[in-house]
């Protein structure tokens, strides 16, 4: 967004007199949103962001919490939906670039990453286009950075069809006592390293600080281009410079580029800067403005002790990474640069680091009664064999393997449950310990688009969820909040809810919220917006890998158990959507509590391997929980209806379909069985035995012992592993 | 004692698990080692291991094979040490010419990552003394261009001489031409893969159904410096 009036003479009064054309584009770029968080900041301190276990919380470019003794684990989310609706290949790479530098930032190894795409109908072609482009930009650039892509989200909806929410995130690992937290002071030096900087991603936060405009094609300057191998390069010498202790600092030069790198540290530390502009490596010849504000991907500033130059260069030098000195840190606050020998720019550096927060008007829009609207005159149910078919073949529901199979999720030999087998993804420390980490990112942009404060909330809950099912106990999350507009208070009035939403059951469960990201401005050029998303990325500590759990049946005959109580709450489910193409109603409701209880509940049984499989309850309810665990088991199973535990319920579908919280589905070790159920009454956890898995060629669902619906096993798993393929394949 | 290098270009990214693999699964004495640092005298055996050499500009493997680290590795031929390429190590080897016939881009020109079973034929030399004929090995793959070509003529004359390693019926993910997935110089001293080993080297990463058979590749090779081939 381009500087407005008041912003200018706010700037004026700062410097006590007209700008540089220099200092004016600083300014447009360090006050942008993307960069200042003007608009959110204010809400942003309703998230619970402190813990026992955080080391550090939100402020520096990762966080870091600790995850076992000596271990930190630094994570972060990002989103790049703008660059990915204009140039789906590079703005989704360097989306993938962006965050991995983050965790670089702290010294950390990066050792994951997670993708939430949420986008298109494949069948619309410009969707499809973007669809194809944003997969193979990750895959291009994850895979030869060498750091694995573990698990992510996926969603189509045609509300995504122009504008897509790509959202990244990346896990890394350090040694406590190697993470980088030194101070920078007076006199130590300035680097820049990596890529050279070109004129790709001028002003590219600002772009992303207003809406697409009609022809967005012409923005196409805006988005930045990737190199993979030099960020590989980047990655290697990162962890030779921490090992050896040669630099001080480190920061990303992302959004905002040199500017924002220099006036939020020069800011942080209470210093200021003298900067030589014709001193930084380029690639073409630029102007003093270009290189201040360009977003060119793959360089970090690094602060370096005068006495350790000559380290750093000898390991530059031999990895063939570029770098260049081009200033100092100075104790005065200004920020002073120069471009041969001329000063183009003297400004303080926390005046241009912290525009004044804007506290934007908030206002429901009339689109939320339908997040209020009761369910009573539902059509009457049709053939439930069909309904399943329906659900468990929607693009949500279905495998995501056309997506997971082009990225490398097995580079670094850490992953031990791989996409498609797990509720989350486990990696291994390898350390030589059994120890472990679990990771997954979570939305459901229907939810938040009903009803952003229990939708957001309920993100936060299935993260909960889905790193408990894999043994893993959770330990903090991040949330990156994609909402529209901010200058409009029906649009700012989703992010208010969802911020609020998060920060609510995240002080419930006890998950901290370490960091995370804002974006805004996510609407078409006819101004209307997407539906609001809350993602949510989480890790959780693993103690005994050996314990892990999948979610694929195992062994015929074992019990099948449900854990949890269902109510009848059809409300935003994926089964109307699907099969009726009705998206209204009152969602799940968020249960912290029996979040609480169930969690510790099958965390213990798990631990105390009573259970050998597990998966959370989310979309798609009952069935398409039941039906993941026989597909990916390639087993069958028989289940009766009348067993599942229910409140309330009046109709069959709401069995089957609704998408009740705070549930799990488990198969049970049959000779544990009755311990597994004093477990349960020990800790107030509801379970029904609803059935067994059975060595054959169909899936049953009874209702007082007769057949409700029976499905041909192996026909299902080759519609679920094949529909995603054919719709993005065919889709044409 | 003998010592592996596990040789690394710009770009190179498996190279730490291969190192894992060969210390501590295997107490191999290995070290990585810069292409710039990399001369043939001080190793007994050599692996090249996956990644993106040079982020695959050009073709996968192209630069890389033109580097003075690769004159080495001709050297390396000349004496009778063992070079094992798996992926783009693999393409590296075929680039120099160390290996006969091309990777192309995968037939459905996506990135392909997933387990798959390979039989090895003529097993011969030091990378695959343990291993028998005809015998079923499995591993993950992970590429974009793994699709083998060769004429006909070569490989009659050449390829049905020498080691090979193909993929089981139903498990070519690329399109490779007669299910190809590695191939070996007439003696086995010289062996290629697209599959990677040391992802199927320890029970604990093996994915559901597929068992653990990368690791006899390296056994192979303890074994053979021990004993000969």
């Amino acid at each position: 967004m381009p500087l407005d009036k008041d912003e200018i003479k706010e700037i004026k009064k700062i410097l006590g007199r007209e700008p540089t054309v220099e200092e004016l584009a600083m300014f447009e770029a360090q006050w942008s949103e993307h960069c200042s968080y003007k608009s959110s900041r204010l809400l942003l301190k309703l998230l619970p962001t402190e813990g026992k276990h955080v080391i550090i919380g939100p402020g520096r470019d990762a966080p870091a919490v600790e995850i076992f003794k000596n271990w930190v684990v630094v994570f972060k989310i990002e989103s790049h939906n703008h660059p990915s609706a204009v140039d789906p290949y590079n703005g989704a790479a360097t989306g993938v670039g962006g965050i991995v530098r983050d965790i670089l930032s702290l010294g950390a190894k990066p050792i994951a990453l997670l993708d939430m795409l949420y986008m298109g109908n494949p069948r619309n072609s410009h969707a499809n286009w973007l669809i194809r482009g944003i997969v193979k930009g990750i895959s291009d650039y994850g895979n030869r950075i060498g750091i694995p892509t573990v698990a992510g989200d996926t969603w189509f909806d045609d509300v995504f069809n122009s504008q897509p929410l790509v959202n990244v995130a990346c896990v890394g690992l350090a040694k406590f006592d190697k993470v980088i937290l030194s101070s920078p002071r007076p006199r130590d030096l300035i680097v820049i390293m990596g890529n050279t900087t070109g004129r790709d991603g001028l002003l590219g936060s600002s772009f992303a600080s207003k809406p697409l405009a009609e022809d967005v094609d012409k923005d196409i300057g805006a988005v930045q281009v990737g190199d993979p191998l030099t960020e590989k390069l980047l990655i290697d010498v990162i962890q030779i410079l921490v090992d050896k202790g040669v630099v001080k600092y480190i920061k990303d030069l992302g959004g905002g580029g040199l500017t924002t790198a220099i006036c939020e540290t020069a800011s942080d530390y209470n210093l200021g800067v003298v900067i030589y502009l014709d001193k930084l490596h380029t690639r073409q010849s630029l102007t003093p403005l270009e290189l201040l504000v360009s977003e060119s991907q793959e360089r970090m500033l690094l602060v370096v002790d005068p006495e350790k130059i000559e380290d750093l260069a000898e390991v530059l030098n031999e990895y063939d990474v570029l770098y260049s000195v081009i200033g100092y840190f100075t104790d005065d606050g200004l920020i002073k640069i120069f471009y041969n020998n001329v000063k183009v720019a003297e400004v303080p550096a926390r005046e241009l680091a912290n525009p004044r927060p804007i506290r934007r008007e908030s206002k429901p829009s009339l689109d939320v009664l339908k997040g209020l609207k009761p369910l009573y005159k539902l059509p009457p149910e049709s053939s439930y064999e069909e309904a399943i078919v329906k659900v468990l073949t929607s693009p949500n529901v279905a495998s995501k393997r056309w997506i997971y199979e082009q990225y490398d999720h097995e580079v670094g030999i850490r992953t031990l449950i791989k996409p498609g087998y797990g509720d989350a993804a486990v990696l291994r420390l390898l350390d030589g310990s059994r120890r472990g980490i679990a990771v997954k990112g979570d939305a459901n942009p229907r939810y938040t688009y009903l009803d952003p404060f229990n939708g957001a909330a309920n993100a936060v809950a299935e993260c909960f969820r889905n790193l408990v099912a894999v043994g893993s106990k959770p330990l903090a999350i991040v949330d990156q909040l994609n909402a529209g507009n901010p200058e409009k208070p029906e649009h700012f009035w989703y992010f208010e809810m969802m911020i609020k939403g998060v920060a609510w059951i995240a002080e419930e469960l006890k998950l901290p919220v370490v960091g995370g990201k804002v974006s805004f401005y996510n609407e078409d050029h006819t101004g209307k917006q997407i539906k609001p998303t809350a993602t949510i990325v989480g890790v959780g500590k693993v103690y005994d890998v050996s314990k892990i759990t999948g979610f694929d049946f195992k062994e015929d005959g074992s019990y099948i158990a449900v854990i949890g109580v269902t109510y009848p709450e059809l409300g935003g489910s994926e089964y109307l959507s699907r099969v009726y193409g009705i998206e209204e109603g009152e969602i799940p409701k968020p249960r912290p509590s029996s979040e609480i209880r169930n969690g510790r509940f099958v965390y213990k049984s798990i631990k105390l391997g009573f259970v050998k499989t597990v998966h959370d309850v989310s979309l798609g309810g009952l069935v398409s929980t039941l039906m993941e665990m026989a597909i990916a088991g390639r087993i069958g199973f028989e289940v009766d209806i009348d067993r599942v535990f229910a409140r309330g319920v009046q109709r069959i579908d709401e069995i089957l379909f609704s998408e009740t919280q705070a549930r799990y589905i488990v198969e049970v070790e049959n000779k544990y069985l009755n311990k597994f159920l004093e477990l349960a009454d020990k800790l107030g956890a509801r379970v029904s035995i609803v059935g067994r898995v059975r060595d054959i060629p169909n899936i049953v669902f009874l209702k007082n012992s007769k057949i409700l619906a029976k499905l041909d096993l192996a026909n299902i798993i080759n519609l679920y592993n094949r529909v995603l393929e054919e719709e993005i394949e065919g889709g044409i | 004692m003998f010592k592996v290098a596990i040789l690394k270009f710009p770009g190179t990214n498996c190279d730490e698990d291969v190192h894992h693999v060969l210390k501590n699964i295997l107490s191999i004495d290995s070290e990585i080692v810069w292409y710039k640092r990399f001369s043939i005298n001080d190793w007994d055996a050599i692996v090249i291991p996956g990644g993106f050499s040079y982020g695959d500009w050009l073709r996968a493997g192209a630069i890389a094979s033109r580097t003075p680290a690769i004159e080495e590795l001709i050297n390396a031929r000349d004496r009778e040490i063992p070079v094992l390429g798996i992926c783009n190590g693999f393409q590296i080897l075929v680039e120099a010419g160390l290996l006969p016939g091309a990777l192309l881009s995968n037939e459905n020109g996506r990135f392909v990552c997933r387990w798959v079973r390979t039989y090895v034929e003529r097993p011969r030399g030091p990378w695959l003394s343990l291993v028998e004929e005809g015998q079923e090995v499995h591993m993950p793959v992970a590429h974009g261009e793994g699709r083998y070509y060769i004429d006909e003529e070569n490989y009659r004359n050449i390829l049905l001489r020498s080691p090979i390693i193909r993929y089981a019926k139903g498990d070519n993910p690329n399109g490779s031409i007669y299910d190809i997935a590695g191939v070996a110089s007439e003696n086995g001293l010289i062996l290629g893969l697209m599959p990677h080993p040391e992802r199927a080297s320890e029970s604990v990463l093996v994915f559901r159904n597929f068992r653990s058979d990368g690791r006899i590749i390296f056994e192979s090779l303890v074994y053979s410096l021990k004993r000969g081939w």
